[in-house]
């Protein structure tokens, strides 16, 4: 047994290339980007960039928040989009005691609501994807309950300066670039942020060095559900009124742009600015897309053939 | 006699130049129960992946009843009914006894007879004895010696000429272990050649007909089990050169940052353990799998919820039955299991080394530095080092840690080359000289009597003896193998 | 008795009594018509219950099922205008095609389940909003709606006869050939299954060609009821189906079901919405309801958990001690 110790150098000079392929694909595919955007009438014009970005911005936050909750070895959260909604009722109907009482009361209706899933998973390892279909149908239901199936309006206006532009710009995107320093923050310079990777590579070797797995688990969803809130804030400001199925497709096209950054799905890779890239990917082949006239179905096709191509390549590379 | 079932002649493999088996030739007939022994690394696995067809031999060949055959892959072995059951079983708990028996069988049809099969079945259980199972029961509700048995029966219902039973009793019972052989005799009475491979030496004796003992990849002798005893199999086993432990080596009782264990009790697994180690010595527990030895340090690591009994370090009680509450308490753990339970593999060296630390108050260089690690290679990732080097990077993130007061290895250098088991084993003793309390397990006699100051001999959960000098190889694999009132 | 058979047996006694009850709470009996309404909601459902539920037995997840139910639907209400059972057909045959893709994607190259459906059906999703250029398409062979909706014998119809007729197909399949077992041992316990000689890339590739081909006869037997293509269902069938194969007693972890539960599952799920309906009670009542259950199932299913009790349990047998 003891005479079975592997000799190292074909494996070493194998995983130290493979790190390449992803990028070099990548790299592929944004510079035949380029000429195709580039050529592409009203592309290259300050409006459509504003657009892109400001397209990216929702979907975006989210993603950022869903990037920690996978690298920590979580998947995916299947219950995004309620969430997301009820904190936008919330919000909403919170309006009239403040401004800032109502952004308290719906962050931390998001963060509690996230993180008591993500302490589940955590501390009980139960399965992140039937606890958040549950979590989603609980959440839905419950805001229908409470919202008697009307929708939810605004009872002041304070929430207009949400809708703020400065500079051209949607104060999302401001919170979108900020939330993206934050979390790749959290991952490189954070205790943490560090042991999500561990805990996500590798959950039993986390256990046995007595890492604290619930907690950090705790913590990515936390920082998750405050992703969400923030979401669903800006969805009730720039929609005004809030109905059962305002965030849409949320929950898919946040995973859809971590996946693109290349985040493995089974933990421990991955990073914040990454999926930033993945959302802002996605955003430009629809727009490049869109101005040249396809329509909505050929623009979510290629988003789908563009996100299994970044899967393929991302866990190809990880098995072996 | 007619022709042997099997022969095998002059089998040879060496793996990176190192030669593990070197010309070893036996012979088995039908109806003989022949055991393989030897002493870690003395081959005998290497034989067992051969016949199995899991390795190919540098040199040599095997005769099934008298034709030459080409072991190329598990299936073909299989194919050509040689069956191995092994400590990684491939009974499935999820399905049940007959389903177990049907799966992967080339020649079960692909729609199922259910009566003729449940019948058939019933009766390969009733041949090895295990009328109380029902085909229709599912292996998940099953002890480890059932299941054991279960493998051996679907190793029977292939059809097997050839019956390979490597270390089938570790982890079982007695009572366990007297079932698995009744039917190791019945399959034997049916004709197969049996070939059975155990640390346990009295049950060799008592079960085998025939005994080939490995030696560093030779084969030392083959004897009939009736001329043999315990004793002149452990000197055909470890040759006449014991290694021993002289007489304890550092006097420095410093009880006050002792690990203090006291009744440990592991439902199933460990009977009672009592142990105070103090700071600055090398604790070692001697055990085979399924000794409980390892269990032991699982439990004090807090990897086993069901574990009770009292743990004290430095006079604080440890809350060992959770891992976080074992780590805070100063405890840090080396898995025997060091790809699935141990290093972050796709992580950096730096990353891996500093995994556990709250503070960053060493560098990952100083560290690299610290356990022997090549410094431009901090940054790939684990995967890309050497065996001996991945363990290198595992003890070495519990070292230099101001908060860890004991450091527990399971196996601390398994599938590790003789240059990085020495350098691991000056990790350890320098770590006992900083102030550490150091325990390990192993299995292995020469790192037993290198580096244990003082040593536990372990079997079926108890402690057999303490030895704080004055041993020698002999008297461990003695307590190790058959326990101390055998003896 | 084993948790396999007695989660489904369990919600399917509930949702019957329960369902029995119902009269005592609205004061009007039940009629025959309500248990066809119950099982056309199980027609509904149960197809895409039973693809994404033999995908869960085998350890692996199909999020891509109601893609293709949506790609099946679009098919066969195109090609089915003239002859319905030509568009089922090209929905079937697209189905296992686009099955077969994702299988050999992950057999062959051993990329998990969940990232490789979920991006195919976000693909899917697009390509039938492209086949319908975004809008519901009407289906006309009138004759085609009327017949799979006919009632048979009171309760049934061809839609929920075609679908109990593909359980018990799958049932019989797995349950007389060696199939059943090698898909529930490569869910159990995949290292072992190769072990023992099971040709898990090829059952993995079958699988997920039985799954596309499932959702998609479901998606098109689905538009012809309705009369009607529409190029987004939604995730909410997905859930559905997912609730269901929960109930019918399998584990997103695999190893663990067969059939006959998943029935039993999408039978409870389809009877629960009947009561819901005819009680008058309010649709987030039902979310709440699947909500509840799978927080039950969840908590069967999780192992820290079960760890949690016992080191509850042998910290009190110390302290008695």
């Amino acid at each position: 047994m003891s005479l079975t110790a592997t000799p190292p150098t074909k494996t070493t000079r194998a995983s130290r290339t493979r790190p390449g392929l992803l990028t070099i694909a990548l790299a592929v595919v944004v510079l035949a980007l380029v000429p195709i955007a580039v050529t592409t009438d009203r592309f290259l014009s300050l409006g459509n960039a504003r657009a892109i970005l400001a397209s990216t911005a929702l979907v975006g936050i989210t993603a950022i928040g869903a990037t920690l909750v996978m690298i920590a070895g979580s998947a995916v959260s299947m219950a995004a989009s309620q969430t997301a909604t009820v904190v936008a009722m919330v919000f909403l109907a919170t309006l009239d005691l403040g401004l800032a009482v109502a952004i308290v009361l719906a962050l931390l209706g998001g963060v509690v609501v996230t993180a008591i899933q993500g302490l589940a998973v955590g501390y009980w390892e139960a399965n992140p994807i039937v606890l958040t279909i549950a979590a989603g149908f609980a959440i839905g239901g419950g805001s229908v309950w409470f919202s008697g199936g009307t929708p939810v309006n605004a009872a002041t206006g304070g929430y207009q300066i949400l809708n703020a532009t400065p500079l051209g710009l949607p104060l999302a995107v401001y919170v979108l670039l900020l939330l993206a320093v934050v979390a790749e923050w959290i991952l490189r310079r954070t205790t943490a942020g560090r042991q999500m990777y561990l805990v996500g590579e590798n959950r039993a070797a986390a256990r046995a060095a007595g890492l604290p797995v619930g907690r950090v688990t705790g913590v990515a969803w936390a920082f998750f559900g405050l992703c969400l809130a923030i979401t669903g804030i800006f969805l009730a400001a720039f929609n005004t009124s809030a109905t059962t199925n305002l965030a849409g497709t949320l929950t898919l096209d946040a995973i859809a742009a971590v996946l693109v950054g290349g985040t493995a799905i089974a933990g421990g890779k991955g990073s914040a600015l990454r999926t930033l890239g993945g959302a802002l990917l996605i955003s430009v082949i629809t727009d490049v897309l869109l101005l040249r006239g396809y329509s909505t179905g050929i623009q979510i096709l290629v988003k789908g053939v563009l996100v299994l191509a970044v899967v393929v390549l991302v866990h190809v590379r990880g098995r072996r | 006699m007619t022709q042997p079932l099997v022969v095998i002649d002059a089998l040879a493999r060496s793996f990176a130049g190192v030669p593990a088996v070197r010309e070893v030739s036996l012979t088995v007939g039908a109806g003989e129960i022949h055991a393989l022994c030897g002493h870690n690394g003395a081959g005998k696995s290497t034989v067992v992946k051969m016949l199995s067809g899991q390795l190919t031999p540098d040199a040599g060949r095997v005769l099934l009843a008298g034709e030459e055959v080409d072991l190329r892959s598990r299936q073909v072995a299989q194919q050509l009914g040689v069956a191995l059951v092994d400590q990684e079983l491939s009974v499935v708990p999820a399905l049940t006894v007959l389903e177990n028996m049907m799966l992967g069988d080339i020649d079960a049809p692909l729609i199922k007879r259910r009566r003729a099969a449940a019948e058939r079945c019933r009766e390969i259980l009733r041949d090895i004895g295990l009328e109380r199972l029902r085909p229709g029961q599912l292996v998940s509700t099953l002890s480890l010696g059932e299941r054991q048995l279960v493998e051996i029966a679907k190793a029977l219902s292939q059809r097997a000429r050839v019956v390979i039973l490597d270390e089938p009793t570790a982890t079982l019972s007695e009572a366990e272990s007297q079932t698995v052989f009744a039917a190791v005799r019945r399959v034997a009475a049916r004709g197969c050649a049996v070939i059975f491979v155990s640390h346990r030496l009295p049950e060799v004796l008592e079960l085998c007909d025939t005994v080939t003992v490995l030696r560093d990849g030779r084969r030392v002798t083959t004897a009939p089990a009736a001329e043999l005893t315990v004793e002149r199999l452990i000197v055909h086993m470890l040759g006449e050169t014991p290694h021993r432990l002289e007489a304890s080596r550092q006097p420095d009782p410093d009880l006050t940052h002792a690990l203090r264990i006291e009744h440990l009790r592991v439902p199933g697994r460990l009977a009672d353990f009592t142990l105070t180690a103090r700071a600055g010595r090398i604790y070692a527990l001697a055990g085979q799998l399924g000794s409980g030895a390892s269990d032991v340090l699982r439990a004090v690591a807090g990897l086993h919820p069901t574990a009770d009994g009292s743990v004290e370090l430095r006079d604080r009680a440890v809350p060992f039955r959770s891992p976080v509450g074992a780590a805070r308490a100063g405890i840090a753990f080396v898995s025997n299991d060091r790809k699935g339970e141990g290093l972050f593999l796709d992580q950096s060296v730096a990353r891996n080394l500093t995994a556990t630390r709250l503070h960053k108050a060493r560098t990952a260089r100083s560290l690299a530095a610290r356990a022997g690690l090549p410094e431009d290679r901090l940054a790939d990732p684990v995967r890309a080092l050497s065996g001996g080097n991945q363990q290198k990077v595992f003890v070495g993130r519990s070292l230099d840690r101001p908060d860890v007061h004991a450091l527990l290895l399971d196996e601390p250098t398994r599938g590790v080359d003789v240059g990085g088991r020495a350098a691991i084993h000056r990790l350890l003793r320098d770590a006992a000289d900083a102030g550490l309390v150091v325990v390990f397990a192993s299995t292995e006699l020469e790192e037993l009597l290198e580096l244990g100051d003082v040593i536990l001999t372990m079997r079926d959960g108890r402690v057999v003896e303490t030895y704080q000098g004055g041993t020698d190889g002999a008297a461990l694999m003695r307590d190790m193998t058959e326990g101390k009132d055998a003896a | 008795m084993r948790q396999e058979r007695l989660v489904p047996a369990a919600a399917l006694l509930l949702v019957v009594v329960a369902f029995a009850l119902t009269p005592l709470g609205t004061g009007v009996p039940l009629a025959t018509f309500d248990i066809y309404n119950a099982l056309q909601g199980f027609a509904q459902i149960g197809l895409l219950a039973l693809a994404i539920g033999l995908t869960m037995i085998a350890g692996e997840f199909d999020l891509s099922v109601v893609g293709t139910y949506a790609v099946g639907g679009m098919i066969a209400v195109q090609a089915g205008q003239s002859s319905a059972v030509l568009g089922l057909l090209a929905a079937v045959v697209a189905g296992a095609v686009i099955g077969a893709v994702q299988g050999g994607l992950i057999a062959w190259l051993r990329v998990p389940s969940v990232p490789v459906t979920l991006a195919a059906y976000i693909a899917l999703l697009g390509l039938a909003y492209a086949i319908s250029g975004g809008l519901s398409v009407t289906f006309t062979n009138r004759d085609a709606t009327l017949w799979v909706d006919q009632t048979v014998a009171g309760v049934f119809s061809p839609r929920s006869l075609i679908t109990l007729a593909a359980f018990g197909l799958a049932a019989l399949v797995l349950g007389g050939t060696r199939l059943g077992a090698e898909l529930r041992a490569i869910g159990g316990d995949r290292r072992a299954s190769r072990v023992a000689g099971v040709r898990v890339d090829r059952r993995l590739v079958l699988l997920f060609t039985t799954s596309g081909t499932l959702a998609a006869l479901g998606g098109g037997l689905l538009c012809f009821s309705f009369a009607s293509a529409n190029p987004d269902p939604g995730l909410r069938p997905l859930l559905i189906a997912a609730v269901a194969a929960l109930l019918g007693g399998v584990s997103l972890a695999g190893g663990r079901g067969n059939p006959w539960g998943l029935l039993a599952g999408a039978l409870a799920v389809a009877l629960l919405a009947q009561i819901v309906a005819v009680a008058y009670l309010p649709d987030w009542s039902t979310q709440l309801f699947y909500a509840a259950l799978l927080a039950v199932i969840v908590a069967i299913d999780s192992p820290g958990l079960r760890r949690g009790i016992d080191r509850i349990r042998a910290r009190t047998r110390t302290a008695e001690a």
